[in-house]
């Protein structure tokens, strides 16, 4: 209600829009010259909504704008823009993201890749979202898609795939410092871009980002204070179509534990080629290298390489049918160290081969319809092969409507954890022994689709979705003692929903929604003796709403507030968080902002075991960003 | 301020309920900016024939209208029509066609491609090879399936870039006049 009277309050003696413009007379248009048509304004700058979507998916796309606007400094904060992700933290440094359900700290069911690198762990198939860092000024755009991934993707896919993209060396040119303070986060960076000439461009960064230790309901500290160094580069050659591309990095973190520091450090190298083959056809190439170290004091030493190299070849349309295939391959090699009484994985070193081909054939099927077959064909060390196959609709009634259907076969293939980590580390005897048959874990996935863009100010989209599981992770009874066994499976239906909506041309509103059950079964011949709530823990709703508006002098004013229903065990009761954030734009480059987080709110936790989980305070932070030496 | 209560029904009834009326309403309300911007493509389109070099056979003899087919966007077609009545171009009379089928746009001598149709840019580009047809597009990435003159909006205003190897392609040359008010001109070699 505020809302709505400072918005009139505002509405008086704001500059005139386009709106005000004569609704030019027909005639009169076509009096003037070229120079002159190109010079009315038809609508003010950066009003326009992102054109619609053309996938047959449920996409969301979180923008680099949005990511300003909330005021968000780590990775975990800019995904919890988006409403088909289930966002929760856990403490300092760890949260539990997850689309479609079976959220956890460790949950494997989604595939993130940033700039085309696979960051999840091969241990666990999931995300050490601790670790995860990078200046988020250079992000050009997430794509959160929920669901099963499809072809272009591949296992562990299951429930969606968070694909973070970076900006091109060319469009982060120029000096970039950033400083940020606040009553739980630190934050230090500084960028560098420049051109060699007219082909090729680069940049440098480096970052530090340390977040404050956390509480629990009484108050006393979690002792989990996390700090971050991070540093990396970009080089483009060419365009997106045509070019090489070249990123690198490092990044060290510590994390405050017991008995003494998590450190995790990372070196990354990646090269990405693609050239034109044809008319809107381009051939890419990918390979990389990546070292992660891990030191888990009381628990593991682990060293990992990975390997990879891919390729992506559209073929020529050929009549009704657009082909796309390509191949890649990916060697894990896996050096660990048991440290702990605690677990161990048996055996400590394991090298591991995963070899992918897919192929997809996007059928034009009439003037406004479009059918997409794919099949992705998976070879892994544990199960052999694994097949993924896919068919997707895509129906356009009209000039801004799109239909999708889509029927997905996805899987999740064993890891590590799955197949050799027993507890304790000394037995026999074993409260864990292993998963000796594992095997993967199967998703059947049916989606329906609408999304619509009825004006360019208003667009909104809507999906509805049944996944039916099976062949989950269930512990059976067995002579060495419990092994990791299929014995569960599951159904999840929901809706997801969203809307961006300009209601003036100073003020847009964003609303965000999803409606999820999710239930687990045993299988009758199943031994499983828990309630299959190691799986996931899901709230059956959350929904959010961003109101952005734009002040006077190009000034930013923003408010965010999610809801998020009750998890179920743990239990951890619903909040609703209000965040707001005010940006100034400062003369020669400078831009403050001041955020503040929980609003209206003492302290609430979002996941964990009561008594000791952390609760998350009102706080406050303040940054500044300096952009200079623009070439 | 009291704490909010964690009961999410009013919250969740608001919120679609807010979706429901923001797409009722904007159905009902003129939609005065996108009309602006489909005038200004349609002067556009009726002006670019005008700096266009057509060769011989693109035009049987003098008295031949100029026909400018538009695909998948019944609006802009409407807006054109309006525009070229009783008017010329380099004399022509000016005729606009709808067209239904992209692959078989049939005789024209410029040929638009809305946005809702943009993926099939490449059947649109198929079915003119090599004919003087000048294709004119509105999506972005359009210049790569092969489209001649993209439009693109440009801090609020509508611009265009230019492929001269694409309308090379097609034995269309373009007046330095138009390459000038370009956005952006695309030649291979540069």
């Amino acid at each position: 209600m505020a809302l709505l009277l400072v918005a009139l309050a505002l509405s008086d003696g704001r500059p005139v829009g386009a709106d005000e413009h004569l609704l030019a007379n027909l005639d009169d248009l076509a009096d003037l010259s070229l120079e002159q048509l190109a010079e009315i304004e038809v609508m003010s700058v950066s009003r326009r909504l992102e054109p619609l979507s053309e996938a047959a998916a449920s996409i969301y796309v979180i923008t680099p704008e949005d990511i300003r606007r909330s005021g968000a400094v780590t990775l975990p904060d800019a995904l919890r823009l988006a409403p088909n992700l289930q966002v929760a933290r856990a403490d300092a440094s760890r949260w539990a993201i997850s689309a479609r359900g079976y959220n956890s700290i460790i949950a494997n069911n989604m595939l993130v890749l940033i700039d085309g690198r696979t960051v999840y762990s091969p241990l666990f198939s999931g995300v050490f979202w601790e670790a995860q860092d990078l200046p988020l000024e250079d992000i050009e755009r997430i794509e959160v898609i929920s669901g099963p991934g499809g072809t272009l993707w591949g296992t562990n896919a299951v429930n969606g795939v968070i694909n973070i993209l970076t900006r091109t060396a060319g469009d982060t040119q120029g000096a970039l410092i950033a400083a940020g303070m606040g009553s739980d986060t630190k934050v230090l960076q500084a960028r560098f871009g420049d051109a060699l000439g007219s082909k090729v461009s680069w940049r440098f960064h480096g970052r530090f980002v340390e977040l404050a230790e956390t509480e629990n309901a009484a108050g006393a500290g979690s002792n989990d204070l996390a700090q971050r160094w991070q540093g990396g580069f970009r080089a483009d050659q060419g365009d997106s179509v045509s070019g090489v591309t070249l990123i690198g990095g490092a990044y060290r973190t510590e994390i405050t534990q017991l008995p003494s520091d998590r450190i995790v450090e990372n070196k990354h190298l990646l090269v990405a080629w693609s050239r034109r083959l044809g008319v809107g056809r381009k051939l890419r190439l990918q390979a990389y290298y990546d070292r992660n170290d891990r030191e888990q004091p009381g628990s593991i030493r682990d060293a990992l390489d990975t390997y990879d190299i891919e390729f992506q070849h559209p073929l020529a349309v050929q009549g009704r049918h657009r082909l796309l295939w390509g191949a890649g391959f990916r060697r894990y090699v896996d050096r660990l160290e048991n440290l702990g009484p605690g677990f161990a994985f048996v055996p400590a070193d394991r090298t591991l081969d995963y070899l992918h081909a897919f192929a997809e054939d996007d059928i034009r099927l009439g003037d406004d319809a479009d059918l997409v077959l794919g099949l992705k064909l998976e070879r892994n060390d544990y199960t052999h092969w694994e097949a993924l196959p896919t068919v997707r609709l895509a129906y356009r009634p009209g000039t801004a409507r799109l239909v999708w259907a889509a029927f997905s076969r996805a899987v999740r293939a064993p890891s590590r954890i799955d197949r050799e980590l027993f507890t304790p580390a000394a037995g026999p005897p074993f409260t864990l022994a292993g998963g000796p048959d594992f095997r993967s874990e199967v998703a059947h996935a049916a989606e329906l689709g609408y999304r619509a863009q009825p004006t360019p100010f208003l667009s909104w989209s809507l999906t509805g979705f049944v996944h039916s599981s099976d062949r989950l992770r269930s512990f059976e009874p067995s002579p060495d003692g419990p092994v990791f066994g299929n014995g569960l499976e599951g159904t999840t239906t929901g809706l997801e929903a969203w809307s961006k909506w300009r209601l003036l041309p100073w003020w847009r509103v964003d609303l965000g929604y999803v409606e999820q059950r999710r239930t687990v079964r045993r299988d009758p011949d199943s031994g499983d003796f828990t309630d299959g709530s190691q799986l996931g823990n899901d709230p059956h709703r959350w929904a959010s709403l961003h109101s952005a508006v734009e002040l006077f002098g190009g000034h930013e004013f923003d408010v965010w507030v999610r809801h998020v229903a009750a998890l179920p065990r743990p239990a951890v009761p619903a909040y609703v968080a209000f965040d707001a954030r005010l940006g100034l734009r400062l003369p020669h480059g400078l831009e403050l902002s001041v955020t503040g987080r929980n609003l209206f709110d003492d302290r609430h936790p979002e996941w964990g075991v009561a008594p000791l989980r952390p609760e998350f305070e009102r706080g406050i932070l303040a940054q500044l960003r300096w952009r200079f030496w623009r070439t | 301020m009291p704490r909010l209560r964690s009961s999410s029904r009013p919250l969740v009834s608001l919120g679609v309920l807010f979706v429901m009326l923001a797409h009722a309403s904007a159905w009902a309300a003129p939609d005065t900016q996108t009309v602006l911007e489909r005038r200004v493509k349609a002067a556009f389109l009726y002006k670019f024939a005008g700096y266009v070099d057509w060769p011989a056979p693109a035009f049987r003899g003098p008295g031949d209208p100029l026909v400018i087919g538009v695909i998948g966007d019944d609006a802009l077609a409407d807006e054109l029509e309006r525009l070229v009545q009783g008017r010329r171009s380099a004399g022509r009379l000016v005729q606009v066609r709808r067209i239904e089928n992209t692959g078989e746009p049939g005789d024209v001598h410029l040929l638009f491609l809305g946005r809702s149709h943009a993926q099939r840019a490449g059947e649109a580009v198929q079915a003119i090879r090599q004919r003087p047809v000048l294709l004119v597009s509105e999506s972005p990435g359009a210049l790569q399936q092969g489209s001649m003159i993209n439009f693109v909006i440009g801090e609020g205003r509508v611009r265009f870039e230019v492929d001269l190897d694409a309308t090379k392609r097609n034995g269309l040359g373009l007046s330095s006049r138009l390459l000038t008010v370009a956005r952006t001109v695309t030649a291979k070699g540069s």
